[in-house]
């Protein structure tokens, strides 16, 4: 049977804007990661990652500012995940019902949309104020916070779209919600809770504001937790505002592997999730 | 535990009293969904170690029924049921009856297959890892037992570590049997248990459910009144949350004595 060419027309018309916005999208993409590469490329050698931040007019890398950012993101990670997976649990779990759970879900959106600078601000306030210097710990304590209302969204969704039925046949074996949630919900939503917390990893590598009030930054190797520590974003946004071009092309090299990191972890995601599916 | 069924005088709406040892006594049951009652003055006892099946028109209370059985309906806090159900002498509606040896004396088999997302050996695994401290060889018996009895056995022995979702719709409803059974229940509940599988995977579940019978009380729901003839003893027809008739499975489809049952069974509405 012949397709109307009313319906043609259209057909054409939608494929083409589809296309046209896939296209708009990854245009951009290529084009930031294009630019921090020609732009850093001179700092893009091994040095990169064996050397310090160097003084303006020296050649160096930005290893204290990679150990940096690789520590707070997993101090950040190991602080707010669990919690965010703990509170997510709740809220689909056991307060389903509840009106606690409705406040808390309402006050983690909230949270979920809260300025990272004024989350900056408030661990400065109460952690570095009280201690009285900026610390690596700090910035851990702040990108968790900023991690906390990701993980908890994204693991209650997780949990609300295992069939009500696998809790009913988990407790018509006669289990307690306890053992139901751990050993056949968490099985169930897995690969998706796994998303959400790589997805939050994503969020939290590339934060800037908040590490400005708590980590600061550090021009020498340091591994203490609790004096300054250097990170990534924050150097970019040091050096790309200094009037050195070593300093530029280090800020370049430095948001190209900044990019060239959550683009991998954003297709992590997207292979977890097609394993997820898979099952 | 009081095992042997007490004797019970069954009385239900205009039929004729039976004489049979009951294991589920159901006395004046009602059930409600927040307000709407789902379930009116529901009275009958199931005779152990037999097949029971319940029929009736969709939105009749059928499952509600079975969901009321274990108590399972309590995950909803806007449901409740009012009356006794009592399994050896005691009304397992009670508050203080504990849940998790009512669920374990009751196991229940959903419509769809509900195989959890880990190997065939620790689904069938599942509860018996909970209630028994076992050796892993005694596990292995015990899994191996209960997917004999399942019918299952035979199909997957040389795959016990692959996932349980790899396995056919009508492997995985025997596995779900097999891990219900492996807990050693006295009673199994099916609700709708074969509706989802094709006529082969029924025909195999439906022979399975006459195995089973000496050794459970079964109570299935069923929407297909031929399931219900070849594998009952006993048949309650509902409508609209009331028990019309229940009586011995022949009688119910060659001789009702409600004309409500005569017309679903016919065919008229449902």
């Amino acid at each position: 049977m012949a397709i109307p060419a009313r319906r043609r027309v259209a057909d054409v018309l939608a494929f083409a804007f589809a296309s046209f916005a896939t296209l708009f999208g990854l245009f951009w993409l290529a084009w930031i990661l294009w630019t921090t590469f020609v732009q850093g490329a001179a700092a893009l050698t091994p040095t990169l990652f064996t050397q310090m931040t160097p003084p303006p007019g020296a050649s160096g890398g930005l290893l204290n500012a990679f150990y940096g950012s690789a520590v707070m993101i997993l101090l950040g990670l190991l602080i707010g995940a669990p919690l965010g997976v703990a509170a997510g649990t709740y809220l689909a779990e056991h307060g389903r019902y509840s009106r606690v759970a409705a406040i808390v879900s309402f006050v983690n959106d909230i949270l979920l949309s809260a300025p990272s600078i004024v989350i900056g601000l408030f661990v400065y306030e109460i952690v570095v104020r009280t201690q009285g210097h900026f610390s690596g710990f700090a910035g851990a304590i702040a990108l968790a916070i900023i991690l906390l209302p990701i993980v908890v969204r994204t693991t209650e969704e997780a949990l609300r779209l295992v069939p009500d039925q696998m809790r009913e046949a988990g407790f018509s074996l006669g289990l307690p919600r306890w053992r139901v949630t751990s050993r056949i919900i968490y099985k169930a939503a897995l690969s998706a809770i796994l998303t959400g917390i790589l997805l939050g990893a994503a969020r939290i590598a590339g934060e800037t504001a908040p590490l400005l009030f708590t980590a600061l930054n550090n021009q020498f190797w340091s591994a203490n937790l609790n004096a300054a520590l250097a990170n990534v974003p924050v150097v970019i946004f040091q050096y790309a505002m200094s009037p050195y071009d070593e300093w530029h092309t280090l800020a370049w090299a430095g948001a190209f592997v900044l990019t060239i990191f959550v683009l991998g972890l954003n297709l992590l995601v997207r292979l977890l999730a097609r394993r997820g599916m898979r099952k | 535990m009081n095992d042997s069924a007490v004797e019970v005088r069954i009385e239900t709406p205009k039929r004729a009293v039976v004489d049979t040892p009951v294991k589920i006594d159901l006395r004046n049951v009602d059930f409600y969904y927040g307000s709407a009652p789902a379930l009116r003055n529901v009275t009958f006892g199931v005779p152990a170690n037999s097949v029971t099946a319940v029929i009736g028109p969709s939105g009749c209370g059928k499952s509600t029924l079975l969901r009321t059985i274990n108590r399972i309906y309590e995950l909803y806090p806007e449901q409740r049921a009012e009356g006794e159900i009592v399994i050896d002498g005691r009304n397992v509606l009670e508050s203080r009856y504990p849940l998790s040896d009512l669920r374990r004396r009751v196991g229940m088999v959903f419509q769809k297959p509900t195989p959890f997302a880990s190997s065939i050996r620790s689904n069938v695994a599942f509860g018996l890892s909970y209630y028994e401290r076992l050796s892993k060889s005694e596990v292995d018996d015990r899994v191996e037992d209960a997917l004999r009895q399942a019918a299952l056995w035979d199909e997957v022995k040389d795959k016990l570590q692959h996932s349980a979702l790899s396995l056919s719709g009508g492997q995985q409803q025997r596995l779900c049997i097999a891990r219900t059974i492996a807990v050693k229940p006295e009673i199994v509940l099916l609700d709708e248990a074969t509706s989802a599988l094709d006529p082969i995977s029924t025909a195999k579940i439906e022979e399975l459910i006459q195995e089973l019978r000496e050794r459970y009380t079964i109570l299935i729901v069923t929407h297909n009144m031929q399931q219900a003839a070849r594998v009952s003893q006993r048949t309650g027809f509902f409508h609209l949350g009331e028990l019309i008739e229940f009586g011995p499975t022949s009688e119910i489809f060659t001789n009702p004595r409600e004309q409500r049952t005569r017309d679903y069974i016919t065919g008229r509405y449902g």
